[in-house]
């Protein structure tokens, strides 16, 4: 495989630390205590894949890879500051559950995988010299494959228009929220963040039951 | 061959990215001694001046920042400039990278910028800074948007993602006259994201400096020559893909370019002072409702005229 | 740089990614862990593309669709996040057991 696809030295050399970027900071998104350093770690393996793309010649999809993850990991960010505990990580953070089981399934799932890799015996069949990737790839998308790349745009639509409804406040019966109550800080407790009520208060029939 | 692929290209960007920084502050304190704010001292050293002045300076810290993020944000906003100084041509054959998508390279520059001016605002753990960085995402989004509308309408033409061939395409018709809203939306969207002039929600007084509120000394020098080089690349940039980048009679090719940057950068930094600024929520609403689909109509127009 | 180094790595990344999107009690942290699972398969399909595959444009078609596939995750569990959010104000799985009876 080598002899065929000829490349330098230095673009081993490059793989190699790209490689290693990507799966240090992919490993550091899972042992960060910030969630936005997280999601950047996570941006800065995708960055390192693109690359690596570039590398190997598919020129347009490793810098598409950039523009697409840059604003996938920033809208990510932003939800972390907006919803989740600590996402500056000033205090340390280990929110996992079933931890054994999920670096069993990691490992398995690792090793089972780079056996196929070094294993199994793929077809040595280089993209040839001549091919121009991003044309080629333009002809396809817009040529023989072009139901099957309208469809995915078809449903990035319908996907802005579900996301749109539910994240919407307005409902078809009412606000989005009428009725629901966050829970309460231990299990059956009154329900957090809301104001206190006046207990003794005549309207005793909005006390709520949580269950 | 190492010399000719690694060194050149490199010290063109470096070059470009210090004279460039260096221009835009010259220029700005003339147009602004010209529109009649007083100026200290001669425009030519003033720069300088202010750039030594900096680096002697003690950086502040804030409370608990992020300090590895927050030091190296300013120097990755730097180096997404010096990349888009990189794909700028500057003739046929003298471009730092001449990558075959380098048109959509351009177009995760300014995602990526997006990124890193979260990041800088975010890692300051202060609240002005914070909320700067979030404007700026708010807005950027519709930034990324538009410029990626109008640039695809300049690959149309030359049926590449190259700016060799975007430039070659305009040997007949500059694609400022083929595609008239193209170069307006493009500066508009050049001082969105340098966050210059009326433009600057993401670093504005209102925020007490927003972003960049908190940072002082080498890190701040680093950060206003990143924002100047940046309004560098993007003039580069406009030139490349609407002025015809080397095309033009009688002088040679990077002459040329450094004439319509030139041009490019007078016209940015003149806008800046003379616009009005706006409030971001109607910056928004601008972006989203009036120049975004402007964009369509000029992709369109791209379209038809790629088809005739 | 040969088949094999590349779906080594990408063996890596997507191990880690089964072990976060297991592991991970936050939503958004859990989704992190399916984008890195793709990041992999992506990494996979043009590494075939490039040495196996003969330069098919298929192969390349491939990455895009998954490219859609991480966006559509991405703003399907963002708008999930924010409704569950708006209605119980949890971001852990734990606190969703709605279906669970």
């Amino acid at each position: 495989m080598i002899e065929s696809m000829s490349h330098g030295i230095g673009v081993d050399i490059a793989f190699l630390l790209l490689a290693t970027l990507a799966v240090v900071t992919a490993w550091r998104v899972f042992r960060t205590d910030s969630m936005v350093r997280a999601s950047f770690f996570l941006l800065v393996s995708f960055i390192a894949v693109g690359v690596i793309m570039i590398l190997l010649a598919a020129e347009y999809l490793g810098v598409a890879m950039f523009f697409m993850m840059a604003v996938e990991m920033t809208v990510m960010a932003l939800f972390m500051v907006m919803f989740m505990m600590n996402p500056a990580g000033l205090n340390p953070m280990n929110m996992v559950h079933q931890e054994r089981i999920s670096i069993g399934a990691g490992v398995v799932s690792f090793l089972v995988l780079s056996a196929m890799a070094l294993l199994a015996v793929f077809p040595d069949r280089p993209v040839s010299a001549g091919l121009d990737p991003v044309r080629s790839l333009g002809n396809e998308m817009l040529g023989d494959s072009m139901l099957i790349f309208e469809s995915a745009g078809l449903v990035l639509l319908t996907t802005m228009i579900g996301v749109v409804v539910l994240s919407s406040h307005r409902g078809r019966y009412g606000a989005a929220t009428e009725g629901s109550l966050p829970p309460g800080l231990e299990s059956g407790g009154d329900p957090a963040g809301k104001p206190e009520e006046d207990e003794d208060g005549e309207d005793g029939g909005h006390h709520h039951h949580h269950h | 061959m190492i010399v000719e692929e690694l060194v050149l290209p490199v010290l063109m960007v470096f070059f470009m990215l210090a004279a460039g920084a260096y221009t835009v502050a010259v220029l700005d304190r003339v147009i602004a001694g010209a529109l009649g704010t007083p100026q200290t001292g001669s425009v030519w050293i003033a720069p300088l001046a202010r750039g030594a002045w900096l680096m002697t300076q003690h950086a502040n810290a804030t409370e608990a920042p992020d300090w590895r993020a927050w030091r190296l944000a300013p120097a990755l906003y730097l180096s997404l400039a010096a990349i888009g100084l990189a794909v700028v041509p500057w003739s046929g054959s003298l471009v730092a990278t001449d990558l075959v998508t380098s048109v959509v390279l351009w177009g995760s520059v300014e995602a990526l910028a997006t990124v890193v001016i979260f990041l800088h605002g975010w890692s300051a753990n202060a609240l002005f800074a914070l909320i700067g960085g979030y404007r700026y995402v708010a807005l950027g989004l519709s930034y990324i948007l538009i410029s990626m509308f109008v640039l695809i309408g300049v690959a149309l033409p030359a049926e590449s993602l190259q700016f060799t061939q975007v430039v070659a395409s305009q040997e007949e018709l500059w694609n400022v006259i083929r595609q008239p809203l193209g170069l307006p939306l493009f500066l508009i969207v050049g001082l969105g994201m340098t966050f210059w002039g009326p433009l600057n929600l993401a670093d504005s007084a209102d925020l007490a400096g927003g972003t960049a509120a908190e940072i002082s000394g080498p890190p701040r020098l680093v950060w206003d020559v990143a924002r100047a080089a940046m309004l560098v690349a993007f003039s580069g940039v406009a030139t490349s893909a609407f002025l015809g980048g080397w095309l033009g009679p009688w002088l040679p090719g990077p002459l040329w370019v450094a004439i319509k940057m030139l041009a490019v950068l007078l016209v940015l930094l003149l806008l800046g002072r003379l616009l009005p600024r706006l409030a971001p929520e109607r910056c928004v609403t601008l972006m989203w409702v009036i120049l975004l689909p402007l964009s369509f109509i000029d992709l369109v127009w791209a379209g038809v005229g790629a088809l005739l | 740089m040969t088949l094999a180094t590349l779906l080594l790595l990408a063996a890596a990344l997507i191990g880690i990614g089964i072990y976060g999107a297991l592991s991970q009690q936050s939503f958004v942290m859990l989704m992190m862990g399916l984008e890195l699972i793709l990041n992999g398969v992506m990494l996979a399909a043009v590494a075939f593309w490039a040495f196996s595959g003969a330069g098919a444009p298929e192969g390349q078609l491939l990455t895009i669709i998954v490219m859609a596939v991480m966006a559509i995750e991405m703003t399907m569990g963002f708008a999930l996040v924010v409704a569950v959010f708006r209605g119980k104000q949890a971001d852990t799985t734990e606190s969703l057991t709605g279906l669970k009876h």
